[in-house]
């Protein structure tokens, strides 16, 4: 059993004058060094739960204990230990990326060297550019740096490859697989399903406030996923498709023969994308 | 450094990154200019209107936009995510408009004390232009909290200056008759120029210095405890 980091019951919060639940009874657990997904389409409440776990957003229902304690029994030291990377960009725009990281950096007990950080997410080269000068893409690298600037233990990340290229979204997955497996905790809030079908441990779809499922991917695909296998093969020159059970598979004697007597040419089983699944459950689409 | 130094070397930073603090200086030269075209027979009348004017608009304009700004560039979100305390970033935008006013009334006071032979009492100057733009700078903050926007500012700057401002200029420049300074004391603005009237030498009725003092302090006070400190954050965050 590892280490509980956060958990939430009952999470709910209205905002101010509004007459709907941004968050409507949320419960989940995040434990030691999982990256914990919370997936949803906009307006999900994705955001705003993300800004209540940091303490940003105060008269929420429901309970939330960090490390077993009362998250409202903390005091400010407790942003020692987490970094915070929000959606949009949070910098100080005419100063550069490296006196902007300069100064967050001072904020706290613990720095570390900003200067890998920059060189990894490439924008070494750019540090003594105003950041007003960056692309949207540059900032949200920024963004992501200053969340790592304490060398927190537990890493909030809201839509973190939002408006990444390919490169540079791997680049900053890779970081956040690499900050897992040196034992940190993540919260990973996002609309994209590649990220979470490749970084998350747990996956939380969220829709209109709520959660409609927790599980792992894994789990999610073979709960929801087609329990099919379509196999492709040569009969004389030509190719001929076949659509097996996966239950009783072995017993099955057409599958057995097909595999004996030609050549396979493809193999899949039905899986369902998360895509799919996230529509089946929600009957929601994540994409607007 | 502490947080709350490191606050305060980052608002200087911003404000002479920002070139507010040249836009300042520039505004002060500007004032030292028209005092040398006034000449040294009037100057002595003008210097305290120009010292009020830097003190108390200067001052709001200052926190007002930069705090505009700062909102445009959801950069407070990112300071409440750090150890900081709340109140420490409050303060240190509230001490560096006041170092900010300070330099800009002693500018204009050493220059009437040494060209223009104007008769001031430093240390009234001092502490007046702290009380005055502590309050102001406070103001500031508490058109940040109700206005949605850097125009709607602008236009209440405006507004403030028309209702509060002009006529305690008017009555500096003795268009108005001395009673008015009972009936005006209820303007901050008034109380304000009172009080660098006092600093430079002017008689001013020593009950009347008694109520400025106390109508400064209190309004800074109902602003900090019941608009500002409740409402700020809740505000950049909701953003
Ligand atoms: N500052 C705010 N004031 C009022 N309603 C808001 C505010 N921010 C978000 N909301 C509403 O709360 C809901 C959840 O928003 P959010 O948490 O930003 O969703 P997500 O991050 O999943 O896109 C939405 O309906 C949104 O319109
Ligand atoms: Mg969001």
């Amino acid at each position: 059993m590892s280490e509980v980091i956060i958990e939430v019951k009952d999470l709910m919060f209205t905002y101010g004058k509004s007459q709907v639940k941004a968050v409507d009874g949320l419960s989940f657990k995040v434990k030691k060094g999982e990256i914990f997904g919370l997936l949803g389409p906009s307006g999900a409440g994705k955001s705003t739960t993300q800004k209540i776990l940091t303490r940003l957003l105060k008269g929420y229902g429901g309970t939330i204990t960090y490390l077993g304690k009362d998250l409202s029994a903390y005091d400010n030291t407790f942003y020692e230990d987490i970094g915070v990377g929000f959606e949009l960009p949070v910098h100080f725009s005419k100063l550069t990326g490296e006196e902007n990281m300069a100064f967050f950096s001072r904020l706290y007990r613990k720095q570390v060297d900003v200067a890998p950080l920059l060189k990894r997410v490439g924008l070494y080269e750019d540090k003594d550019k105003m950041v007003g000068s960056y692309s949207k893409g540059m900032k949200m690298r920024l963004n992501f740096v200053r969340a790592l600037l304490n060398d927190p233990k537990v890493l909030f990340l809201d839509e973190v490859t939002n408006g990444l290229d390919p490169k540079n979204a791997r680049i900053i997955k890779d970081m956040i697989r690499a900050f897992k497996e040196q034992g940190g905790t993540v919260i990973l809030t996002t609309h994209l399903m590649n990220d979470v079908e490749e970084l998350c441990d747990n996956i939380a779809f969220i829709s209109g406030g709520r959660i409609k499922e927790i599980a792992t991917p894994r789990e999610l695909k073979i709960k929801y996923g087609k329990r099919i296998l379509d196999v492709e093969y040569a009969l004389n020159g030509k190719t001929k498709q076949n659509t097996f059970d996966l239950d009783g598979l072995s017993n099955n004697d057409t599958f057995m023969s097909i595999l004996k007597n030609h050549d396979i040419e493809t193999m899949h089983s039905g899986e369902t994308s998360l895509d799919d699944i996230f529509i089946k459950v929600t009957g929601e689409s994540i994409h607007e | 450094m502490n947080n709350f130094g490191t606050l305060l070397k980052g608002e200087f930073q911003r404000l002479s990154k920002y070139k507010i603090m040249q836009a300042g200086i520039g505004v002060s030269l500007l004032w030292v200019a028209t005092l040398f075209l006034i000449g040294p027979d009037d100057a002595g009348m003008f210097l305290p209107l120009f010292v009020f004017m830097d003190v108390s608009l200067m001052t709001v304009l200052l926190i007002g936009s930069g705090l505009f700004y700062e909102r445009q560039e959801n950069t407070l979100k990112t300071l409440l995510i750090t150890p900081t305390k709340f109140s420490h970033i409050i303060y240190s935008k509230l001490i560096t408009a006041v170092i900010i006013a300070l330099q800009s009334a002693l500018i204009l006071g050493l220059l009437g004390y040494f060209f223009f032979d104007v008769g001031i009492q430093f240390h009234y100057l001092i502490a007046f232009t702290v009380l005055i733009s502590f309050m102001h700078a406070m103001l500031g903050f508490v058109f940040a909290v109700l206005l949605k926007d850097f125009p709607s500012l602008l236009a209440s700057i405006m507004l403030y200056m028309i209702v509060f401002a002009f006529p305690s200029i008017f009555y500096a420049l003795d268009i108005l008759s001395t009673t008015w300074s009972y009936i005006l004391i209820i303007s901050p603005t008034h109380a304000s120029m009172l009080l660098v009237e006092l600093a430079f030498g002017e008689p001013v009725n020593g009950w009347m210095i008694v109520v400025s003092i106390v109508y400064l302090i209190v309004i800074t006070l109902v602003f900090a405890k019941w608009i500002v400190f409740p409402n700020y954050f809740k505000k950049a965050i909701e953003d």
